[in-house]
């Protein structure tokens, strides 16, 4: 795999299996000071931006016709 | 009719002349094309009425599908007679074969399908043609690229093709409640039937998907016969479809239904209510309580790590200052034990002095006799020698013994300032004493 290859974007869903994935080693009691102290900051991270996903669409539905949206993406 | 006339291009008389036959009398060679055209094959065409106009003896309408137009007419009493209810938009399937009208020195000629037959295209005949498009948009391998497209469990925009008033809408709008989703929703509202129907629907997914916010894209329509749902089948909008980097999850008809985009869709979908949970497959209120459990073992895990951890450490650090304590507390029973002995030692000697005496005593009865006046003499010697070691006779004399308050005897000032709670024993009793501090 080449080095300049970019990482795979970011998904909601990959996330939250990367969460489950650090909650699992930290349930084996395997992991010593350091991992542990790493993983729970890594873990933190990804469940902030799962929480800021969840936040919105959370915001409660906003409903537009396909124009005002062209007209907004214009006025832009 | 001249066999060959120079052709003279540009002005230029040295042209060469071409080598083409000719020229003819253009009405010559119309009439010999109308001859031909109509030495073709008769057929019967299938596709979409498009155009359709009468004028006094016939009447003109173009037939239509994705792939071509051919301008059809029909003498009018003959249309007449059929009483076929024609508009634009049907489906139909005439009969009949190429004319050309020649046209002459005032008026303009004209191809068209001189229509001799004519009637509704029935369900057979339309999934007859359902069939040969499907064919071709498989062997264009315009089933799969919508497929292959990544759809986000957790979209923020959607965007949703459906007719304005249709009940499509609310079903929508309750799959995506079911799911707690209240995200941002761009309505595309455009035609559901007839033949504007397919291409304001291909043109409202070709703008969605060039917004560059909608993740993914519900087309929806309700039940319907055939030919009602015939719009879905168009293959150009199919290829729009089929082509766009938007997933589309389709919902057309009834479960029972199976139209043309269901093919090139993404996903397809029996109702509007599951396209709306399939365009959101994760339950969003289910997901934040997921969230917020993993959020506390995360946090459970990161306090345990270290406050066991610290825990640990200040009892090791502890660990040399309880050990002193403990020598501590084993030094002072050590000197507790050691008082309590010396108390004993020296009560054990007293009353072995008093034993001493009282067996000389005895000895000094039994022993009278010849001597017995030298032996006594000699025991009342050892008597008073004796006695002149006895600590009460020293005290008789106006000494005093110190001692602590366990009876330890101090034998000097530095001993006596040490101990501060002293005892003095006099002959006739003890007084206790405090050496004050300095």
């Amino acid at each position: 795999m080449s080095g300049d290859e970019p990482a795979p974007a970011r998904t909601y869903e990959s996330a939250v299996a990367r969460v489950e994935e650090i909650i699992r080693r930290l349930d084996s009691g395997d992991a010593g000071l350091r991992e542990t102290l790493d993983l729970v900051a890594e873990g933190r991270g990804l469940v902030e931006y799962c929480a800021g996903e969840l936040e919105a669409v959370s915001q409660g539905l906003q409903e537009l016709r396909l124009d005002e949206l062209v007209a907004r993406l214009e006025a832009r | 009719m001249s066999e060959s006339v120079p052709i003279v291009r540009g002005g230029d008389p040295s042209a060469t002349a071409s080598q083409l036959p000719g020229p003819f009398p253009v009405g010559v060679y119309a009439g010999r094309l109308r001859a031909q055209l109509r030495g073709f094959t008769r057929v019967q065409l299938t596709g979409e009425v498009f155009g359709f106009s009468r004028s006094r003896v016939r009447i003109y309408f173009e037939l239509r599908d994705a792939q071509g137009a051919i301008q059809c007419s029909m003498w009018r009493d003959e249309f007449e007679a059929l009483a076929v209810p024609l508009t634009d938009g049907l489906e139909v399937v005439v009969g009949g074969g190429c004319d050309y009208y020649v046209g002459n020195a005032t008026s303009s000629p004209s191809f068209h399908f001189a229509v001799a037959e004519l009637r509704i295209a029935g369900e057979g005949d339309l999934l007859a043609e359902l069939a040969r498009r499907r064919r071709r948009l498989l062997q264009d391998g315009l089933f799969e690229p919508q497929q292959r497209l990544a759809r986000p469990s957790l979209p923020h925009t959607i965007g949703v093709v459906c007719g304005e008033h249709s009940k499509a809408r609310d079903d929508i709008l309750a799959g995506l409640r079911r799911r707690g989703w209240q995200g941002r929703l761009v309505w595309a509202f455009a035609p559901v039937q007839d033949r504007r129907a397919a291409p304001a629907i291909a043109a409202a997914l070709r703008e969605l998907a060039a917004c560059g916010e909608i993740e993914v894209v519900i087309v929806a329509r309700g039940g319907g016969s055939l030919a009602d749902l015939y719009a879905f089948c168009d293959e150009a909008l199919c290829r729009t479809v089929a082509l766009l980097r938007v997933p589309v999850i389709s919902s057309v008809g009834h479960h029972t239904d199976h139209t043309l985009i269901d093919d090139v869709a993404a996903v397809c979908c029996s109702t509007p209510t599951h396209a709306a949970e399939v365009a959101v497959p994760l339950d969003v209120t289910a997901a934040r309580v997921r969230l917020a459990g993993d959020a506390r073992r995360l946090r459970d895990h990161g306090h345990r790590a270290l406050v066991v951890r610290a825990r640990t450490l200040a009892a090791l650090s502890r660990a040399p200052a309880q050990q002193l304590d403990r020598q501590r507390r084993r030094l002072h029973q050590l000197t507790r034990e050691l008082r309590a002995g010396s108390r004993r030692q020296l009560q054990r000697s007293d009353a072995a002095v008093d034993g001493a005496a009282r067996a000389l005593a005895r000895v000094s009865v039994r022993g009278a006799g010849a001597d017995a006046g030298a032996r006594r003499r000699d025991l009342e010697r050892l008597a008073l020698a004796l006695g002149a070691h006895d600590p009460q006779r020293t005290l008789s004399r106006g000494y005093a013994l110190v001692t602590d308050r366990d009876g330890l005897a101090l034998g000097s000032a530095d001993a006596a300032r040490a101990s501060r709670s002293l005892t003095l024993r006099f002959h006739d009793g003890a007084v206790d004493a405090e050496v004050p501090e300095r």
